[in-house]
């Protein structure tokens, strides 16, 4: 059998059954616009050029317990890529919906996880901007995420600055990048304006409140309870809505005079679609960019029209879809960083093994500051 | 005093409008009484004829139809000092079928003498509408596909000659091969017959499988979600009218797969402050003068002509715009 060629990330025990199923070629489901992750079974033992290393693999879909750690093997990185080993690994709500079966971007059985934090331990051939020793980030759509080591091309290697811990930024990387495109292409958020985040308290959801704050907006939070209330606050929200007692729409009318806002950001999906909707002015843009409550209800263009609003669905991949659009939205992230407008997360650490717990705590919305994976 | 007016008292084809004279009372404080010597014709009449009105509130009946017109002042009402009788004007509010009429103040734009009434008649409408819609919706840049659908359609022409005056390359698609040659002498750089081409594939194609920069679709139900297949990652669907029906509902997840915006805005919001108005006004007259866009006017028929007028407009045989002369 031919080795892993173009992903080289390879699961050494793996039931053999599985080695018959013919893996699509193309993206499932959605089809989303991310390239598919290269990855090929291998029951070739460790060799030259191929080494051992820990990985979540998900093999069903399903809830957290799908999440398991296995043996799998790396081979040496290819000209123009790297070999990273991992000190921290960012966790997502990306990844939850990527466990569940709701979004089929990842092949399986297949490595989740769409950003980490390491040390290089090889070059390819090739490469010239990068050393061994080098520490560096990477956020990508082609998955692999959940493993001791990545093989990492140049191209989506993002140098950090050096005064953040590698467990904080791997906690931060993925989410200031979000907020970046939410606050800057997906609705440029300008002064005067009111804007209303969606769990203020959540991991996004601080970086948005103070980076609005930093652009001249006004900023609502919605928040579940009274401590998320002081950690929204503590962000940049001026105003908090307690969703859970207080109707976030007409709460919005009030703080905002009956206009509403300019623009709404809204992880939560399904229950607050329509309302995020409602609570919008004139010419006012909802930008959805998860769905921690469910996948939102199809709706029809036409409810968009009373007001000439917008919708828009971000992800990040499509906005650094080559080095240079990188290098220049990570610039202004540490730039942002570097200026005090927002902060790292100081997340909570957990052992790679403990992935399903780590897509608990992030499910059951137990930690603002979001957690990381170490291998 | 009374004037000639075209109203309707029920909802139907083109036999419920009626020319008739209605009294017209001196203009109210924050009015202006308006001559018209140009209606401008649009198919929304059609549709508000029918008692279809949109995303627009419905009227009470009987309405008098119309949504453009130009013509010299005659009278200001109290506490009107930006206006004076003689003045040539045009303006965009309910009720234009008539000779003469009264409008708010705040709603009329003063002609520059580069604009002949009956050109400003015909084309503030879909001219301040193409205005927002490629100026400030979506700001079109030289170098950028747009996708016009509907190229041939009253709309399409203008988009698509701004928008190549702009330095687009414009795609545009239309229903048959007759309106080709149209499309393409109102800017189009290509043409998709959608009744015989894959639209969405074709425009893959042409924007070497990146997709349109931003697609204009009056259209609606037909064209929306295919619109969806061909727009660039990070494009913006702009669905502005819905001629084919309602876009029934969709999956936000299509929108995922690109980072789409979508929008479904009016003309209304985009001009009701009356800074933005003016503004818009003064972008498309500066366009029409620089020939960026052509006002080509090849129908005209009396007031009292309604019902040909309509009947010809439904007909869609005809290209360009018309106006009626009281």
């Amino acid at each position: 059998m031919a080795t892993c060629r173009a992903g080289r990330t390879c699961v050494l025990q793996y039931d053999r059954s599985a080695l018959n199923q013919t893996l699509p070629s193309s993206l499932r489901g959605g089809g989303y616009h991310v390239e598919r992750i290269a990855l090929s079974l291998s029951l070739k033992p460790a060799g030259k050029n191929i080494m051992n290393m820990k990985a979540i693999v998900l093999t069903e879909f399903g809830g957290p317990q799908a999440l398991r750690l296995s043996e799998a093997t790396i081979a040496a990185p290819a000209p123009g890529e790297v070999l990273l080993r991992h000190t921290a690994i960012g966790v997502n709500f990306h990844d939850c919906y990527v466990r569940s079966g709701l979004y089929r971007t990842l092949e399986l059985p297949g490595i989740p996880g769409i950003e980490g934090v390491g040390v290089i331990e090889a070059v390819g051939a090739g490469v010239t901007g990068l050393r061994v020793g080098e520490r560096v980030g990477w956020v990508s759509g082609r998955y692999g995420g959940y493993a001791s080591h990545r093989i990492v091309r140049e191209a989506e290697a993002i140098r950090l600055p050096e005064n953040v811990a590698d467990a904080d930024m791997a906690a931060t990387l993925m989410k200031a990048l979000t907020a970046c495109v939410l606050v800057t292409r997906a609705h440029a958020v300008q002064p005067g304006q009111t804007v209303l985040v969606h769990a203020a308290a959540g991991g996004v959801g601080q970086l948005l409140s103070a980076w609005c704050r930093h652009l001249g907006a006004t900023v609502i939070g919605t928040v579940g309870n009274r401590d998320k209330a002081e950690v929204a606050r503590a962000a940049g929200a001026h105003h908090t809505i307690l969703y859970r007692e207080e109707n976030f729409v007409d709460r919005v009318k009030d703080l905002t005079a009956g206009a509403g806002v300019a623009a709404a950001f809204d992880p939560v999906g399904k229950d607050t679609f329509l309302g995020s909707m409602e609570c919008l002015d004139f010419q006012g843009t909802l930008v959805n960019y998860g769905q921690a409550s469910g996948p939102v209800e199809p709706f029809t263009p036409s409810v968009l029209a009373t007001r000439s609003l917008s919708v828009v669905r971000p992800i990040v991949f499509h906005y650094v879809r080559n080095a240079q659009q990188l290098a220049d939205l990570s610039a202004r992230v540490f730039d942002a960083f570097k200026q005090g407008i927002i902060r790292p997360i100081v997340p909570i650490q957990l052992p790679l093994a403990d992935a399903a717990s780590a897509h608990e705590i992030l499910e059951q919305q137990r930690s603002p500051g979001g957690v990381v994976l170490v291998p | 005093m009374k004037t000639s007016v075209v109203r309707i008292h029920r909802h139907g084809g083109p036999e419920v409008l009626q020319y008739e004279d209605i009294a017209l009372a001196p203009p109210a404080a924050g009015e202006v009484q308006i001559a018209q010597s140009a209606i401008g014709l649009n198919f929304a009449d059609v549709y508000q004829r029918e008692g279809e009105h949109g995303p627009h509130d419905s009227q009470a009946l009987p309405i008098t139809l119309g949504g453009q017109g130009a013509g010299k002042v005659v009278a200001v009402g109290p506490g009107v000092t930006s206006f004076q009788s003689g003045d040539s004007v045009a303006y965009i509010c309910p009720g234009a079928y008539a000779a003469q009429r009264n409008v708010p103040a705040e709603r009329l734009i003063k002609l520059p003498s580069t604009v002949s009434e009956e050109v400003a008649a015909a084309m503030l409408l879909r001219g301040l509408t193409a205005e927002y819609l490629l100026r400030r919706l979506y700001n079109v840049k030289a170098g950028d596909n747009v996708l016009v659908h509907a190229a041939a359609g009253g709309m399409g022409l203008i988009l698509s000659q701004w928008a190549h005056s702009l330095g687009a390359r414009v795609i545009g698609t239309v229903g048959s091969d007759a309106k080709v040659a149209i499309a393409k002498e109102h800017g189009c750089a290509d043409v998709i017959v959608y009744t015989r081409e894959d639209f969405a594939m074709r425009t893959m194609e042409l924007t070497g499988g990146v997709g349109a920069d931003v697609i204009f679709d009056g259209v609606g139900k037909s064209a929306f979600l295919k619109s969806l297949d061909c727009i660039r990652p990070m494009g913006m669907v702009i669905s502005y009218g819905t001629a084919s029906g309602n876009v029934g509902a969709f999956d936000l997840q299509l929108l995922h797969r690109k980072s789409i915006i979508v929008t479904r805005p009016t003309l209304r919001t985009w001009i009701a402050r009356r800074e933005d108005y003016e503004a818009a006004a003064r972008t498309l007259f500066n366009a029409l003068d620089a020939s960026q866009v052509r006002a080509d006017i090849n129908r005209r028929y009396a007031l009292k002509d309604i019902r040909l007028a309509h009947e010809e407009l439904q007909g869609r045989g005809t290209v360009g715009a018309a106006i009626l002369v009281p």
